[in-house]
């Protein structure tokens, strides 16, 4: 009989009283590409920890080929042959390529010093089949996320790794790069290395998995064959209700609500004219790099244009601050919401009130009451789970810290709403929730703008569509116009 | 349990991590009232506040731009700064409510300086405070040319040696000044953006937080802080020295830190850095009590320290 190359059965979880996962299993064969689905809070994370060694299973095995392993640490999974490309690469950015893949288990020579050169040469070795044009030599801070990640696939094949778990690989990659990894899997399960591959990108999953073992709210669900499971019985598998077909409602007017006029920085963002109505979604879909979170940027304040202004109903907006945009009526919901979105031990009501502290208070204090009030009708308007305020925003998963972050900016009183990546890893049911937010927000008269690389997420929401290549406006298109096969054809420089 | 001692009304409206804090101190009194008889008398409560008082006055300014993300190694100095100033203007025969504002006013420039060019200037706040530590501590000395400033009018030294119903004045003024800190960090905008600009910066500022005000005022209130207590602590001596002040910033960090603030900054509490103080306090008092050499009352100090980041690294992992 043959053997799974990893089997992991029965596995429980708890932390303190709650139990995270009740009896999950999962097993895959040798080179095969498998996924790992659910919601955000299935238990998804709890598992690839467990199965890395980062935190201990209550109960529940492990078997590779057939052989039963205990998992204590994350150097008993690598003992094992277990690795993992986590969503935020972990990697020090100030050294070399080489002695990133060597970290921790540095070549020695006389058994005190590093050996530079072997290092080097076994990295290069081992980068020569993943991707060439890497130098071993290069900081890691030099290199595109794309390379860095393909480092971080070398450093498993350093380890012996015949189980690779990758969480949210393609993030941050764009499509060309997506290609670039679907090769590089490709020779990996040709060696017989083995993929858990996570992901909310369905797309992503049916083009590489064979196939998937859906989790819900800590439960093993089922396991599907992939592609001959459809991604309406998958996705109803993963949340446990049939979702709302998604439909366009568009309440564009032709009101001009915000006007931009030659707003460039460097080479990110060159000369963009922009006009943006009332009740508008105004999609940008572009490359990543082709500047459109940069724009986003500009607009909000957070970064400073060299040149070019910004109109807000006829008026110039004074200042380049957050501070005095957010006062003009725009407000930015970023892209990456720990870095520049929440303060994440801070409760839910003080991240909401932050740009809207006067409106709180009175005489020079806050009114607490008043704050908690607001953010607790805020929040149950955009329906927050669990609906507690005074727990610290950090605690809650990326979909409710979003709904926090547009909470914010209703509270504020913001016109127009600037969101980067609006789904950007929030699961399935949350999403479908924030698309609904947006186009409430668009209902009451604000205008929208929204960056995403999600073709499908741009043409759901958007009104109107500008494409952006290398800094600029490629295209405008609207109604019909909005399709796949229209946006990738200005976004891609030469096509 | 965390839930259950949550839902007490009492324990709800004290953080948890005072409370710990507080149980910190009742044990180090509950020991040493047991060692000595006098620890836990009206009159030794009263001298343990009053030695704690000069460091509660810088431990509240430390604590606030610890939250903000800082630290502020300059108030010793910047203290012996506003004091020689200030006693000089005193003994020049400036009435003495003046002369305390100006002396107030050198702080709370030395901390626009610091805050400055921390905010705008874009520099580390360790390496900026430890300009400072040296360059308000030579401006100090240059002033008075090493020697003590005395002279100082007796109208001034009454307010810092009195007492209202048996309670020292510094102990009261400190009070004060903790209840507006308190009200400041935990009911105010500024408060608020204290605790975000620490917690995290970018976010903050994408959120509309004055980022550069918010730190500036920090190390502001930090300078003025320090002026305050230089001036009880020269009401209480009669002179002002260009040397005082020395290694005070070190008490009112570890009185911070043992009450819960986080040097990487968005956490802290003005109640917990006062019973932090007090814990410094009683530590020495008690210990002198009992006679221990001074250079062991060291190695208590640090031990406090050390032990309270410990159980505070064991108990917030969970």
């Amino acid at each position: 009989m043959t053997h799974h190359r990893l089997k992991l059965s029965d596995v429980d979880k708890s932390y303190g009283s709650i139990q995270v996962l009740h009896g999950v299993s999962l097993a895959l064969a040798a080179g095969e590409v498998h996924g790992l689905l659910g919601e955000n809070g299935a238990g998804k994370s709890t598992l690839l920890n467990v199965m890395c060694g980062v935190v201990r299973s209550d109960a529940g095995t492990v078997e590779i080929d057939g052989m039963q392993v205990t998992i204590n640490s994350p150097a008993d999974a690598a003992q094992a042959g277990i690795a993992m490309i986590h969503q935020e690469l972990q990697q020090v950015p100030e050294l070399t390529v080489a002695q990133n893949i060597f970290l921790g288990a540095s070549r020695r020579k006389g058994g005190l010093f590093v050996d530079k050169k072997a290092q080097e040469a076994e990295a290069r070795d081992l980068l020569s089949t993943l991707d060439p044009t890497i130098d071993v030599t290069a900081q890691v801070r030099d290199l595109r996320v794309a390379q860095r990640q393909i480092v971080e696939i070398a450093k498993a094949l350093r380890a012996n790794a015949r189980v690779i778990a990758m969480d949210e690989p393609t993030s941050s990659l764009t499509p060309a790069e997506f290609e670039r990894l679907v090769e590089v899997i490709e020779k990996l399960t040709a060696r017989g290395v083995s993929i858990i591959y996570v992901s909310h990108k369905m797309d992503e999953v049916y083009r590489l998995c064979s196939s998937a073992t859906i989790l819900r709210d800590g439960r093993f669900v089922t396991r599907v064959d992939i592609p001959s499971t459809p991604l309406p019985q998958v996705i109803e598998f993963m949340v446990g209700r049939e979702l709302a077909h998604a439909h366009h409602n568009s309440f564009a007017t032709d009101e001009v609500m915000m006007q931009v006029s030659g707003l460039t920085r460097g080479t990110a963002v060159r000369g963009v004219d922009l006009t943006l109505h009332k009740g508008e979604v105004l999609g940008i879909a572009g490359l990543v790099g082709s500047g459109r979170t940069e724009l986003l940027r500009l607009i909000a304040g957070v970064d400073v244009a060299d040149a070019g202004e910004v109109s807000i109903e006829g008026q110039p907006v004074a200042g380049n601050s957050p501070r005095t945009r957010i006062r003009a009526g725009l407000g930015l919901v970023p892209e990456e919401r720990k870095r520049d979105g929440i303060v994440s031990h801070r409760p839910i009501t003080a991240n909401i009130g932050l740009p809207a502290m006067r409106q709180f208070s009175r005489a020079g204090v806050i009114r607490k009451h008043k704050l908690h009030r607001r953010s607790e009708e805020l929040m149950r308007e955009v329906n927050l789970r669990p609906l507690d305020v005074t727990r610290p925003i950090g605690s809650f998963s990326g979909g409710n810290q979003q709904k926090a972050i547009i909470g914010r900016w209703l509270a504020a009183g913001t016109q127009i709403y600037l969101f980067d990546e609006p789904t950007r890893g929030i699961d399935v049911g949350a999403k479908a929730e924030i698309y609904d937010l947006i186009e409430t927000l668009a209902h009451s008269g604000c205008g929208v703008l929204v960056v995403s690389s999600e073709m499908a997420e741009v043409i759901r929401l958007s009104d109107r569509v500008l494409v952006m290549r290398e800094g600029q406006i490629a295209a405008d298109l609207s109604a019909e116009d909005i399709n796949e096969a229209n946006i990738a054809r200005h976004a891609i420089p030469g096509a | 349990m965390n839930n259950i001692l949550t839902k007490l009304p009492f324990v709800s409206n004290v953080r948890f991590r005072d409370a710990g804090t507080l149980v910190g101190l009742l044990l180090i009194a509950l020991v040493f009232s047991i060692l000595s008889p006098s620890f836990l008398t009206m009159p030794n409560i009263g001298n343990i506040l009053q030695q704690s008082s000069i460091n509660a006055c810088i431990a509240l300014g430390m604590t606030l731009v610890i939250i903000s993300g800082g630290i502020d190694l300059s108030v010793g100095p910047v203290a012996a700064l506003s004091a020689t100033l200030g006693a000089a203007m005193m003994v020049a025969g400036v009435p003495v409510p003046i002369a305390m504002l100006g002396a107030i006013a050198v702080g709370v420039s030395c901390g626009f300086v610091n805050g400055a060019l921390i905010a705008w200037g874009g520099l580390q706040p360790f390496i900026v405070t430890l300009g400072g530590l040296s360059l308000y501590r030579a401006l100090a000395l240059i002033y008075t040319g090493g020697t003590p400033i005395f002279g100082i009018p007796s109208e001034f030294r009454s307010i810092a040696n009195g007492a209202v119903m048996g309670v020292p004045t510094p102990v009261i003024i400190v009070a004060i000044l903790a209840l507006i800190a308190w009200v400041v960090l935990t009911k105010t905008p500024l408060g608020e953006y204290l605790m975000a600009v620490g917690g995290n910066p970018e976010a903050a500022r994408v959120a509309g937080v004055p980022v550069s005000l918010t730190k500036i005022s920090a190390y502001m209130i930090s300078g003025a802080l320090a002026s305050i207590a230089s001036l009880i602590l020269i009401g209480r001596l009669g002179a002002a020295e260009p040397t005082l002040g020395n290694l005070w910033e070190l008490d009112a960090i570890a009185a911070s830190a043992i009450g819960g603030a986080s040097l990487m900054g968005g956490r802290g509490s003005i109640v917990g850095t006062l019973l932090g103080c007090v814990i410094l306090g009683a530590l020495r008092n008690g210990l002198t009590l009992l006679n221990v050499q001074a250079f062991y009352q060291l190695l208590a100090t640090g031990i406090i320290i050390i032990v309270a980041m410990l159980i505070d690294r064991a108990t917030s992992g969970k």
